[in-house]
């Protein structure tokens, strides 16, 4: 019989197997998870809500499937305690973007990667916090409060996807979902020691993940092992016929990944490595997973991208120009914030969007609007996109020769809190990873050890043809059986983990009675549709933490937090 | 650093997202603006003759129809739900005719 104390360290295979030989129910692991984020949470500051009754439901669908023999048809993410980027609709949840615009926003629908890997068998936990609308490399624009480095809790997870790395690398979930859009799964992933994958554009549906670059988007997951990393894979690829950019992606991920390198080809690309700002411990740890591959049986094979050096200002115009096309829809009208007493249209649009946005938002939105206006978009917008042909091609002419390419993450490990304040200079963080987006290949990010310098967690980037997310996972199981599985982070060992209890809401405060998401439910359906109660005015949203009190929404003056019924 | 935008630029595009800004924001936001389209230079100084543009990384992508059959959506409450304010089944906003009129 395991000790509850041991189920945050186990993956998939290791849940499934217990599961399978009744040492412990999914029940048992609902519980004892939920109970590790509400007592270690508070220091780490990665979840937003909790949602304990779609825990046990899931937990309880599990044992069901245990109970009658059928494990096996449970999915491959049985039992496995999730959670989701707080962009990924949930019906019945919270789904805020760490926004003030949205802290009130409650889901009426769900995202189909969220309902995939429900259906897998994934114990839904929470919601985890993230850059607001994803904009950001730190996690620090959340309106909610920053999330913790669980490695150091003075410096940043990375982001945008900062809380999904942080849970995992805490060990507060085995499998966590983000979304890439210039590196937001990879560069925290790098930051937090982690195995982390943004798949090829296509492999995932985005339908339900609040859209950021719809050309560039790409949702992932982060994990402890490549294992578990391809097993959530398994549950979250293939077409939806709600997201048309979704593409019939028929692979057992896990297949290739004992198979070792001997044989394979492995890019590196010359200019990466002397680029400038690159931090010499990770380009020694980069150096140094190559020869390990070469070790292993590997071909180096020296690759160029000339364009690539192209990527980060194309990047800068064609994130933008997507998102300020896709932020329209914030209207304070249909959903989101809506300034008070205003007596024009007008009025409450300019009030409520500049409330609602933080200034990282507004900026983007703002240089999007610029970049696409007249006599501008001829000097910016069209050339970027021209440009990112020329990366594209770049990548394919590449993988002529080689079947995966080894590149850094991020160019340094995880910085402190405020010492990135430059809107450009954060932009750098992304350097290694954006023209993987532009090209839309596959691209992840996994752990070799910690730098010389600064005794943190460094990734190395492994980058796949398109729809050929397959090489990258091998070259990464290679790696792993190198050096080992991403760690939890030490100071969240058995034994050191800090009590820090966390008040973080419950969906079910909100939202009583939700059930699980793409599941036809045992037994009939409801016959009455669920009645979701609004949130209240002023309640508290997000961070219940001392550190976030202040940024919380209703906490400061004029602040959105209300919800005006009229006529009520 | 070259001035692209001007604190009038940045109005008109204040007005035009529906942002609303102070005097001061209008200044920070100029600076930063023009910091930042300084920083995408090097997309200007390509040589792209007769490059075709990608707008999408999968280029063989076809329009994918979906069967023209009737399917259930959100009902009226439902869509409503979200809404900060309404009132007899409708998303209520401020007067747009009249006194209360739109700019």
């Amino acid at each position: 019989m395991a000790g509850s104390a041991e189920f945050f360290r186990m993956g998939a295979r290791a849940l499934r197997e217990g599961l399978a030989a009744r040492e412990f129910s999914a029940h048992e692991v609902a519980a004892a998870s939920l109970a590790r984020v509400r007592a270690v949470d508070g220091s780490v500051h990665a979840f937003l809500e909790t949602t304990e009754q779609l825990a046990f439901k899931a937990a309880d669908r599990v044992d069901a499937a245990v109970a009658a023999g059928e494990l096996d048809a449970c999915g491959p993410l049985a039992g496995v305690p999730v959670a989701f980027k707080d962009n990924m609709n949930l019906v019945g949840t919270h789904t805020t973007c760490s926004s003030r615009m949205l802290a009130n926003y409650v889901s009426p629908y769900t995202a189909t990667c969220v309902s995939r890997v429900i259906e897998a068998g994934g114990i839904p936990l929470g919601k985890l916090n993230m850059d607001e609308f994803a904009f950001g490399s730190s996690t620090e624009t959340s309106a909610f409060g920053p999330t913790k480095n669980p490695w150091d809790l003075s410096r940043v997870p990375g982001g945008s996807s900062g809380g999904s790395a942080a849970a995992v690398a805490a060990g507060l979930a085995a499998v966590t979902l983000g979304s890439d859009t210039g590196g937001s799964i990879r560069q925290p992933g790098s930051f937090c020691g982690l195995v982390a994958v943004k798949p090829t554009y296509g492999v995932v549906s985005r339908y339900g993940v609040v859209a950021f670059g719809s050309s560039l988007d790409q949702v992932g997951p982060f994990a402890r092992s490549v294992e578990d990393a391809a097993y959530a894979l398994n549950a979250l690829a293939g077409r939806d016929a709600l997201d048309c950019t979704s593409q019939d992606v028929r692979c057992d991920f896990t297949e290739n990944l004992a198979q070792g390198v001997r044989g394979m080809r492995v890019g590196v690309v010359p200019a990466f490595m002397e680029a400038q700002g690159l931090a010499p411990e990770v380009k020694a740890k980069v150096e140094e997973a190559a020869e390990r591959l070469r070790g292993l049986g590997a071909e180096l094979v020296e690759v160029d991208l000339p364009n690539a050096q192209a990527a980060m200002s194309a990047y800068y115009v064609l994130g933008p120009c997507e998102a300020f096309s896709n932020l329209t829809r914030f209207d304070s009208v249909r959903y989101g914030y809506c300034d008070p007493g205003h007596a024009d249209l007008g009025g409450q649009y300019e009030a409520s969007r500049a409330k609602g946005f933080g200034p990282e938002a507004r900026r983007r939105i703002m240089l999007g609007s610029y970049l696409l206006s007249a006599g501008v978009y001829e000097t910016y917008y069209y050339p970027a996109q021209q440009v990112r042909t020329l990366i594209t091609q770049d990548y394919v002419r590449a993988f002529e020769r080689v079947d995966c390419i080894l590149a850094p993450v991020a160019p340094r490990t995880a910085f402190r809190f405020g010492e990135v304040s430059d809107p450009t200079e954060m932009y750098l963080s992304d350097m290694f990873t954006i023209s993987i987006n532009i090209a839309g290949n596959g691209g992840m990010s996994m752990p070799v050890g910690l730098g010389a310098d600064t005794n943190l967690p460094v990734g190395v980037q492994l980058i796949s043809p398109q729809f050929k997310d397959e090489n990258m996972l091998r070259v990464a199981a290679a790696l792993e059986a190198v050096y080992g599985p991403a760690p939890i982070a030490p100071l969240f060992c058995e034994g050191k983990t800090p009590e820090a209890p966390a008040a973080i809401p419950d969906a079910a405060d909100a939202v009583p009675g939700v059930d699980l998401p793409g599941l036809a439910t045992a037994g009939a359906p409801s016959a009455a549709p669920t009645k979701r109660v609004p949130h209240e005015p002023n309640s508290p949203v997000g961070c219940s933490r001392e550190s976030g009190l202040s940024e919380r929404p209703g906490a400061a003056e004029g602040a959105p937090a209300q919800v005006e019924k009229a006529g009520e | 650093m070259t001035q692209h935008l001007t604190e009038r630029d940045v109005r008109g595009i204040a007005e035009y997202t529906r942002i609303g800004l102070t005097d001061d924001e209008v200044a920070q936001m100029t600076a930063d603006l023009n910091a930042i389209v300084d920083s995408l230079k090097p997309i200007t100084e390509y040589d792209l003759e007769g490059v075709e543009p990608t707008f999408h990384p999968i280029g063989s992508l076809s329009n994918v129809m979906r069967e023209d059959a009737e399917r259930p959506g959100f009902s009226q409450e439902e869509a409503l739900e979200n809404a900060p304010r309404q009132q007899d089944g409708s998303f209520l906003i401020p007067s747009i005719l009249g006194d209360g009129g739109d700019r």
